[in-house]
């Protein structure tokens, strides 16, 4: 059930850094058969901030980045970049667009230095830069060492520094944090958002959420290659109807009830009964779709089962996105 | 497309492997021309000595029955069926020279044209070689990919890659033609014959060299066309090498009819302007036999060329359209 646009239809329209109507590619593999890898994608990222871009697995995150840099030609849709149609007017606008797709791919046995040299020259920017953009990534020493000697962390660094070369503003990040420490992710987490604050766009795919979350101002979630929802993260998130309490009993020893395990099992059964969704989780139990916490305690002290701890817990992206995607995952494809 | 060519100039003289090719190539030219020097060489003293006891043995010899072997030999050409050489070539009628007892001299004029061949050969595959890997590798490492997010009109991508590779081989091909052109003529002049070297002679052969510094600009640009096809330096390599051993070697060395149609005949008629190829001509004879002789043929100058610019057109092309309509992933 797509819940599309919340962000961008509220008042008036947010100009838009990219914007991607009915995007379809079916790629056809060595042995003839076709994969749909994006099927009808539209999708809206506001100027400004840090849009995550959220897919599990092979759901066209990484085609529709690339159909977007021209990389890979669409089948049939539009898109646009700073209102202009790409992969026509590409040329025009790819002076302000910085991407990295997938893992950083340079000349390998060229140092970090010499391959930002000839990238600065392609575009016609100051040499003078490649040191700058090195030094703001940290790698000023290690420029001119082999690219193929550098670590994961490096790699992705020098590849955040080429974008930089253009002074960008609109950033694409295909799976950036791939493969890096708690350290590297938290260095790129930094980096986006630090970027986001300075007035660009940020489009970051991903499929772990913990870590869009954290830096998103808004996002797109997206499932077979289909936009499955879209907003402020507030929204998406709150957009499920779900508030969720985490519960503890606490009666007392001698109660007719039983020792503690058959309390909470008399106190799933009574919530179950009154239309609630309860999950145990060790001592605690999970209830979700109270319209109100005090609910819950009020149903349960009718029975004497007394609560000794009642905590909402906020719904978070990762089980929204489990929701959508699970959703989609029954419905098949159309 | 000049900056980008520019770039990708950069790009050509700051690899490995475009080194390892150029010094590989001096280091070849530079060895021919130590073998050169050697082939040339007059004989030792010792060597010339043991050519006039020879001589002499021989000398001897026909004083004695020179005039006895001339009846004998007359007598038995007389005798062979028709078709048969001219008396000449089958009998000696003269004695024997202290010349055909020694190494001919080397002439300059007729040493040079064979050497400037054997260089084109050696230059082409380098910068096939040279070329290929340029734009190969790029496909291989991923690289085009980034590059393209930079620079996404990819006809000038393509252009300049092209023209990089075919621009970067000029130099060299000019430092190793004059290497062989002034290297052999100096050897030559010491140990062998360089008079009657006419201003003509030296124009021919400098008129070769240009052709061959052209074919080998155009040979570095084929093998980015052929890395970019076949996304590797590998491959690209793997199928020149199995074209030449399979198609010119065996297909050619067995339907000698189809030289004309094969890379290396028009190459050659390119490079040496006019090349002549032998093709077996069997046919039954009057006696109810089977005989077979070698015709003479030649390919002309105009059709080298006009084979070698079809090849070129149709690869170039065939690169732009594969890369233009390529999916990068
Ligand atoms: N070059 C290709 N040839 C054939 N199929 C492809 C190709 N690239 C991607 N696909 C298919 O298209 C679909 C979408 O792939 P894509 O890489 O866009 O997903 P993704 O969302 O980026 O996944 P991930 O999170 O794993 O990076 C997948 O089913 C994949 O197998
Ligand atoms: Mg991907």
């Amino acid at each position: 059930m797509p819940r599309s646009g919340e962000a961008s239809r509220g008042v008036g329209m947010p100009d838009l850094a990219i914007r991607t109507q009915a995007l379809r590619k079916t790629y056809r593999t060595r042995r003839g058969k076709r994969v749909v890898a994006v099927q009808g994608l539209d999708l809206e990222v506001p100027v400004g901030g840090v849009h995550g871009f959220l897919g599990p697995n092979g759901s066209g995150k990484t085609t529709s980045i690339r159909m977007l840099l021209g990389l890979v030609r669409a089948d049939a849709g539009t898109m646009m970049v700073f209102d202009q149609v790409v992969p026509e007017h590409l040329p025009d606008v790819v002076g302000r667009v910085g991407a990295i797709v997938e893992s950083p791919k340079f000349f390998p046995t060229f140092s970090g230095r010499k391959n930002l040299e000839l990238l600065a020259d392609a575009i016609g920017a100051p040499r003078g830069r490649v040191g700058e953009v090195l030094e703001e990534t940290s790698l000023g020493e290690r420029g001119k060492d082999k690219f193929k000697t550098y670590s994961l962390g490096m790699k992705q660094r020098l590849a955040i520094a080429a974008t930089l070369l253009k002074e960008p503003e609109l950033l694409i990040f295909d799976e950036p944090t791939n493969g890096l420490d708690p350290a590297g992710i938290r260095e790129i987490r930094e980096t986006m958002r630090g970027l986001g604050e300075q007035g660009r766009t940020v489009l970051v795919s991903s499929h772990i959420l913990a870590e869009v979350e954290q830096v998103a101002d808004t996002v797109s979630i997206i499932g077979h290659g289909r936009l499955l929802a879209s907003g402020t993260v507030a929204e998406v998130i709150g957009g499920s109807g779900r508030t969720t309490v985490k519960v503890a009993i606490d009666s007392p020893i001698d109660s007719p009830l039983g020792d503690p395990a058959a309390q909470r099992e008399a106190a799933t059964r009574i919530l179950a009964a009154a239309g609630l969704t309860v999950r145990a989780e060790g001592n605690y139990l999970f209830v979700d779709g109270a319209e109100h916490p005090a609910d819950v305690t009020r149903r349960l002290a009718q029975q004497e089962l007394y609560v000794s701890e009642l905590i909402p817990v906020r719904a978070d992206l990762e089980s929204v996105f489990l929701e959508l995607t699970a959703d989609e995952g029954l419905g098949g494809t159309r | 497309m000049i900056r980008l060519s520019g770039v990708e100039l950069r790009r050509l003289v700051a690899r490995r492997l475009t080194l390892i090719g150029v010094a590989g190539v001096l280091l070849i030219t530079a060895i021919v021309l130590v073998a050169t020097w050697n082939n040339a060489r007059p004989e030792s003293e010792d060597q010339r000595r043991q050519a006039q006891a020879q001589y002499e043995i021989a000398a001897k010899d026909w004083e004695l029955h020179g005039a006895e072997y001339t009846k004998r030999c007359l007598e038995d050409y007389a005798t062979m069926p028709d078709p048969k050489d001219p008396v000449e070539v089958y009998c000696q009628t003269n004695g024997p020279s202290i010349d055909q007892f020694l190494k001919p001299r080397a002439v300059f004029a007729e040493v040079m044209p064979e050497q400037l061949l054997g260089g084109s050969y050696l230059l082409v595959f380098a910068a096939f070689l040279i070329g290929a890997s340029f734009v190969g590798a790029e496909f291989s490492s991923g690289s085009i990919g980034n590059w393209l997010t930079f620079e996404p009109r990819r006809m000038r991508v393509y252009g300049s890659k092209l023209l990089a590779a075919a621009i970067g081989m000029v130099p060299v091909a000019v430092v190793v033609y004059a290497m062989l052109l002034v290297g052999t003529f100096l050897i030559i002049d010491q140990v062998g014959i360089t008079a009657g070297t006419t201003g003509k002679v030296w124009g021919d052969l400098t008129a070769q060299a240009g052709r061959g510094v052209l074919v080998t600009a155009v040979g570095a640009a084929l093998g980015g066309v052929v890395g970019l096809l076949l996304r590797h330096t590998a491959a690209a390599i793997g199928v020149a090498m199995g074209y030449i051993v399979l198609v010119e070697g065996v297909f050619g060395g067995f339907l000698t009819k189809l030289q004309p149609w094969l890379v290396k005949l028009n190459f050659d008629a390119w490079i040496q302007h006019d090349a002549t190829y032998y093709i077996d001509n069997c046919q039954p004879t009057s006696d109810g036999g089977y005989g077979c002789s070698t015709i003479t043929k030649t390919l002309t100058f105009e059709h080298g060329a006009w084979y070698l610019a079809v090849v070129t057109v149709v690869l170039v092309a065939l690169g732009a359209f594969v890369f233009s309509s390529r999916d990068i992933s």
